[in-house]
């Protein structure tokens, strides 16, 4: 049974810009399922994205829609989150966007905890203005800033959101658009912040740099790097270098008594502006 | 059979009866032609073999895809979720 994606899409704007076997397209579809399986109505469903190539989904999708600045998604996010704490928010993102030009932004939405989600497409680049190199792009790799290759080391998306106090973490590659949209359906569900990294291609700007210039041997080149969570813990430092670990990093119940949750978020923020809230109209 | 098909005029149809196991099945696959960009994913995510690479000059790099044989697909879905530009609907 085929899913009805015209149902949540501006179709006059169909065919999208994305290069041919764009990665985000991918993304897109299995965010589109997860709105799905959580039964919202269009009206209650915001969706916010700020500069790139991920910028343009919400333009293309049929609810409330905000496009911002560069990396200033999850600030725009916020403001509409407190302001109508009922409603849904979804910010989707890219690397450069989240991790480099929003750094700050991210790590502070993390640790405020606040009830929305945000959907990082990391391609390794920054694929609309050129193939730079971005804080995700691989020890080695060619990109039009990096002409003899990278020798910055890479963020761990998934384990900064964890280190800064986000309650969902999850990672899936575009290989699996199953588990993409299983992963990104857990996150709406969760009430607090939830961030899913989905890793994808850009073989227009960083795979033809890297020999890997069409659709077909950039995915391989993920596929081939993809291990899943409960298979790396078994396993030695060096082994997973420049590996995507998959899986679910932290979800909904953690283990209090381990020593790395001692931080792990006490309340949602939303809740706990209300009580504030309650707190402030009182006195008067 | 009992599931309402819901493909737009302007796709192609490819129909065909398939088997599932020991069950009998009916597939129809819809593909918007003008949609597609030709990126060769459907063809590669396909366990089955069911699509195939076909030559098109309108297109940017001078292909498009089309059904070799419907009768075998396994309704798996897998072209139609990792199809990134919307242009396959499986029913």
């Amino acid at each position: 049974m085929a899913f009805e994606y015209e149902k949540y899409l501006r179709m006059d704007k169909i065919p999208h810009l994305w290069c041919p076997g764009c990665g985000i397209g991918v993304v897109l579809k299995a965010m589109l399922r997860a709105v799905e399986n959580m039964g919202w109505n269009k009206d209650d469903v915001a969706f916010v994205s700020g500069i790139g190539c991920t910028s343009r989904a919400p333009g293309y999708i049929d609810c409330n829609t905000l496009h911002t600045t560069h990396g200033r998604a999850l600030a725009f996010a916020t403001g509409i989150k407190l302001a109508r704490p009922a409603k849904h928010v979804v910010i989707f993102s890219g690397d450069g966007d989240a991790t480099a030009i929003g750094g700050n932004h991210f790590i502070h939405a993390c640790r405020r905890n606040i009830n929305m989600t945000l959907v990082v497409v990391n391609n390794n680049t920054y694929g609309m203005t050129g193939g730079q190199h971005s804080p995700t792009t691989p020890i080695g790799y060619k990109t039009s800033t990096t002409v003899y290759g990278n020798i910055d080391p890479t963020f761990d998306i998934c384990m900064l959101a964890r280190g800064a106090g986000a309650s969902y973490v999850a990672r899936a590659t575009v290989n699996k658009g199953k588990q993409l949209e299983k992963y990104i359906t857990k996150g709406f569900e969760h009430n607090g912040f939830s961030v899913i990294v989905a890793t994808a291609n850009c073989h227009t700007q960083f795979g033809r740099k890297n020999k890997m210039g069409d659709p077909i041997s950039a995915r391989k080149w993920i596929a081939d790097r993809e291990i899943p969570l409960e298979k790396a813990r078994e396993m030695k430092a060096e082994e997973l270098k420049d590996r995507v670990i998959t899986g679910e990093f932290i979800t909904e119940e953690p283990e209090k008594t381990r020593w790395d949750n001692y931080n792990h978020p006490v309340h949602e923020y939303t809740e706990a502006y209300q009580t504030i809230r309650d707190k402030a109209q009182e006195k008067k | 059979m009992s599931e309402k098909i819901n493909i737009p005029d302007h796709y192609r149809r490819w129909e065909a009866d398939i088997k599932i196991g020991k069950k009998d099945d009916h597939v129809t696959i819809g593909y918007w032609r003008d949609g597609c960009k030709g990126c060769g994913i459907c063809v590669d995510v396909c366990p089955k073999k069911v699509w195939e690479i076909i030559e098109a000059k309108d297109k940017w790099n001078g292909q498009v895809v089309q059904v070799t044989d419907a009768s075998k697909c396994i309704k798996c879905m897998l072209c139609e979720i990792h199809c990134p530009d919307f242009c396959i609907k499986i029913y």
